[in-house]
């Protein structure tokens, strides 16, 4: 028997960082970091095999909708059970096993949770990234132009493997807008959230871990933190990356996108038009500056805009 | 009433079996019969269930919500009865895919979840999870003139000398739009799978519904780093786990307490025709280098004369 807590974020906020982060800490004394081997194996919400193997029906028959309303089984017998979703190979006992989710907190057709509420997991992290940062790199994950990704993180139908007429390798999953999926997750009153600025990862690293561990209740020792954030960089992963290939991304536009990019804090300032953050601004401004994102636009500004 | 053979088995059924190539008009008595009627909501003392099934002896119940409920008795009998107004139509796919799959099952069969097509006399398959490319693989290669035998669902059997045979049942292939596009078989392109989807029956160039020794398995795998293209033979344990969890579906082995026969299974399939890991790019564009890659594999294991 295990605990879950939902590693959820918008799609390019340090969801997979902070998974390898967590995952080191389980690392042994010199014992190197391999991004392709990674420690901590909880897989993805959406991956597509454990509603197959436990529904036994193949989703691929069915409509994004019809699979939405049996996913809350799906999350309550894996929320009871570590059996399924353990992939492959030797496995530690862990007492709390994270699974990332880029879900938003939405309600199937029938009202309920998509992710089963407390039955799913028993709390979640939330990561959030100022959205201008992550238009640049939403747009290298995309294969597409910067002003698409804007236009993708202002789409309320927007999503991730919902197109039909495919078969995609993970289930769809919907992402109602930046400021939508981010509302979603703080709005709901399921499941007591720990709110993490990547921001606030990036620059304390070690305060930032020891903060959302705390919350998860997983011990750690301080030593276990420092070893992690100094194997973990960034900078370590985007040269593992360049070096061997990372196993959970192809690029399929065989353009040679790397998923670890830049990871800066404020690389927009040198990416982004005046014009494009003004649109980004103006979309998302409420939701940026709950979150305490300062807007480089006069309120003005983004009330013309 | 209408008959079919369908994974070595005669089947009699009420409705019409899509993705069935034909009923046969004399396969003898029936061994499985497929009707319409009352199917319960749930079975008391379920001894194994799942958020969509429940097992209770010799009885199993799988509930696709809306869509409609299977019982399946002693893997001789399959009721079923569809929900909210859907059509048999619409509920039939799952017949001849899931709900016969876990008919195999009760009947202790190994079943794989793979795709097949026939390579001189023998049977090739490619297994690998739902989105794997089973179906691309299979519809790839019999345009290229390799009949096809089966599409998602293969049951394994044996024949005199205990070597490993596949049961093919003539299928049609299942498409996905995308994929006709692609391999440029809209001119096969039959109805939807269901009218909600847009996949559809694609009917094979040419079928083959005879048992085939088995002459190769291969599980699909993405390139995806560290893996780099090609074929491999893994280690036996590893053949082993590939073909476990191939199962169509694995949880079905663990509830049916079947572990022990696909492991003696994959261990016959192994020896006598051999397991493999086909890793490579899912790529439509990349798929004629695959399938050069895999007749030059059939011809160094002899599945194919050798070019002279």
């Amino acid at each position: 028997m295990s605990e879950r807590i939902w590693l959820a974020s918008y799609p390019k906020s340090g969801n997979t960082w902070l998974r390898i982060l967590i995952g080191c800490l389980s690392l042994k004394d010199g014992e190197a970091l391999d991004i392709n081997k990674l420690p901590e194996r909880g897989g993805i919400a959406s991956a597509r095999a454990p509603f197959d193997n436990l529904t036994l029906i193949d989703s691929g028959l069915l409509t994004h909708d019809e699979i939405d309303r049996l996913r809350p089984r799906i999350y309550e017998e894996l929320g009871q059970s570590l059996e399924e979703e353990v992939p492959e190979g030797p496995q530690e006992p862990v007492q709390v096993r994270f699974v990332k989710v880029h879900d938003a907190y939405t309600l199937t057709s029938l009202g309920e949770p998509l992710l089963a509420g407390k039955r799913g997991a028993k709390a979640a992290i939330l990561i959030v990234r100022d959205p201008r940062d992550v238009v640049p790199s939403l747009a290298n994950h995309n294969g597409t132009t910067i002003d698409e990704a804007i236009e993708f993180m202002n789409n309320a139908d927007a999503g991730f493997c919902n197109k039909p007429g495919r078969q995609h390798s993970q289930l769809r999953q919907q992402l109602p807008s930046w400021s939508g999926h981010i509302a979603s997750w703080l709005d709901q009153r399921d499941i007591p959230i720990h709110l993490l600025r990547y921001e606030d990862l990036k620059r304390d690293t070690a305060g930032a871990l020891l903060a959302v561990l705390d919350f998860a209740g997983v011990p750690a020792t301080p030593a276990d933190i420092e070893r992690s954030t100094l194997i973990a960089t960034f900078e370590a992963l985007k040269k593992q990356e360049r070096n061997t290939g990372f196993s959970e991304w192809h690029d399929r536009s065989g353009n040679g996108r790397l998923f670890f990019r830049r990871g800066d804090v404020g690389g927009w300032r040198d990416e982004l038009t005046t014009e494009q953050i003004l649109r980004i601004e103006s979309a998302h401004g409420p939701m940026m500056k709950r979150l305490g994102y300062e807007l480089s636009t006069s309120s003005e500004l983004v009330l013309i805009g | 009433m209408l008959s079919y053979r369908l994974a070595g088995l005669s089947v009699e059924s009420e409705i019409a079996l899509p993705g069935l190539i034909d009923s046969v008009a004399d396969c003898g008595p029936p061994e499985v019969r497929i009707r319409c009627g009352a199917v319960p909501e749930k079975l008391d003392d379920a001894g194994a269930f799942g958020p969509t099934w429940a097992m209770q002896g010799g009885r199993f119940l799988l509930r696709i919500p809306d869509i409609a409920r299977f019982l399946l008795t002693d893997g001789r009998e399959i009721a079923f009865e569809t929900e909210n107004g859907t059509s048999p139509e619409d509920a039939a796919v799952f017949l001849v895919g899931t709900v016969f799959g876990i008919l195999l099952h009760q009947r202790r069969k190994i079943v794989l979840h793979a795709s097949a097509v026939r390579v001189g006399d023998k049977a090739v398959l490619f297994c690998g999870r739902s989105g794997a490319g089973k179906s691309t693989m299979a519809a790839a290669l019999d345009r290229r003139g390799y009949s096809l035998l089966n599409d998602d669902v293969c049951a394994i059997g044996l024949d005199r000398a205990g070597a490993p045979i596949a049961h093919s049942d003539g299928r049609r292939l299942k498409l996905w739009a995308q994929a006709i596009e692609h391999l440029e078989l809209a001119d096969r392109r039959g109805s939807p799978v269901r009218s909600r989807l847009q996949k559809f029956y694609v009917e094979p160039q040419d079928s083959f519904a005879h048992a085939l020794p088995l002459g190769a398995v291969y599980g699909l795998r993405e390139t995806r780093a560290p893996l780099q293209d090609g074929i491999e033979r893994p280690n036996v344990v590893d053949s082993a786990l590939v073909i476990r969890r191939s199962a169509y579906r694995p949880r079905m082995v663990d509830a049916m307490q079947q572990n022990s026969p696909y492991f003696q299974s994959a261990a016959n399939i192994a020896a006598r025709a051999g397991v493999f890991y086909l890793t490579r790019p899912l790529d439509f564009a990349k798929i004629p280098d695959v399938i050069g890659r895999l007749e030059a594999h059939w011809r160094e294991i002899g599945l194919l004369e050798a070019i002279r």
